[in-house]
């Protein structure tokens, strides 16, 4: 059974065209709407030039840009995290090695410090 | 006055932006490419649904960097990149019209140069008629006047219109046809 397009459909259709630089008159046969869609066809049109973008202030493009850009920056490591993932093992391991190694020198000095107070206290009395 | 449309999805349903998007997903600084191609059209659904220059830089603001965000999660599963953006903006736009609606203690005459940034007339210069046409626009009931921007403001189809609205391509032809008539009848009353 074919589907037989609706109304809507049909507007929508020549809509379409109209909004594709087709003249009113032409998209409406087209779309096989009779003469009294056709200014609904044409306000379309009519919609389409009467409201254009409105031009976005070159100030607000600018500060909003700049900000766009800062907020894609934090994520860049991510980023390449994800397209290096070797790489990201390797810089962990390698972190987590120099953390082990700053806090069990950390440990060593502060054991000898406590090693050394009373001593300390003693020749100060 | 002739303006460059949108180009339209092909039947294939390839996403036009497939190609940015991935690199946008890739690498972030790649996203210059899609903010410069659509500022401008979110910026005008903002500005025509909210009629305040201020409000619509402060929407548009907020919607790209809510992209920016959530950028890797796109997927072009049947939704097209633009219909995604628009979505995000339309939920903006909602949360635009939730703070106005808060703040509406004080008189709308206390902010006149917010009245006078809602006139696009002084923006564009333009005749009569056009102006007429905007003002009828405006007088739209709210889900007509989203499909009329989206539809021949943006240039979206009316199945990204319904992506945007999270309504059917059927649903959004039947608003669209309604809105057309309800605008034919406020002009012609106003004529």
């Amino acid at each position: 059974m074919s589907h037989l397009p609706s109304l809507a459909e049909r507007l929508d259709r020549a809509l379409d065209d109209v909004l594709g630089g087709q003249p009113a008159a032409a998209a409406t046969a087209a779309a096989g709407l009779d003469a009294t869609a056709r200014p609904l066809v044409a306000l379309g049109g009519d919609i389409h030039a009467a409201m254009p973008s409105p031009p976005v202030a070159a100030r607000f493009e600018a500060r909003l840009g700049a900000r766009l850009a800062d907020a894609a920056h934090p994520r860049a490591p991510l980023a390449w995290a994800r397209r290096n993932p070797g790489r990201l093992i390797v810089t962990g391991a390698v972190g987590s090695a120099a953390v082990g190694v700053g806090l069990t020198a950390l440990a060593v000095w502060r054991s000898g410090r406590r090693a050394s107070a009373p001593a300390h206290r003693l020749l100060h009395r | 006055m002739t303006r460059e449309m949108p180009a339209a999805v092909p039947a294939a349903g390839i996403d036009p932006d497939f190609v940015d998007v991935r690199a946008a997903q890739g690498d972030r600084a790649a996203f210059g490419a899609l903010y410069r191609r659509y500022v401008e059209r979110v910026y005008g659904y903002c500005f025509y649904l909210l009629g305040d220059h201020h409000d619509a830089e402060d929407a548009t603001e907020r919607t790209f960097l809510a992209v920016l965000g959530a950028i890797d999660g796109f997927r072009d599963e049947g939704a097209t990149f633009r219909s995604w953006l628009f979505r995000i903006a339309h939920n903006e736009l909602a949360n635009s019209l939730r703070q106005r609606q808060r703040r509406r203690t004080t008189p709308l005459e206390a902010h006149p140069e917010s009245a006078a940034d809602a006139d696009p007339a002084r923006l564009f210069g333009e005749a009569d008629e056009a102006r007429r046409l905007r003002e009828a626009v405006a007088r739209l009931a709210d889900d007509r006047r989203h499909v009329i921007v989206l539809r021949f403001v943006d240039g979206l189809s009316s199945r990204e219109v319904g992506a945007v609205l999270g309504r059917s391509e059927g649903a959004v032809r039947v608003l669209q046809h309604r809105a057309l008539r309800d605008l034919a009848a406020l002009l012609a009353r106003h004529h």
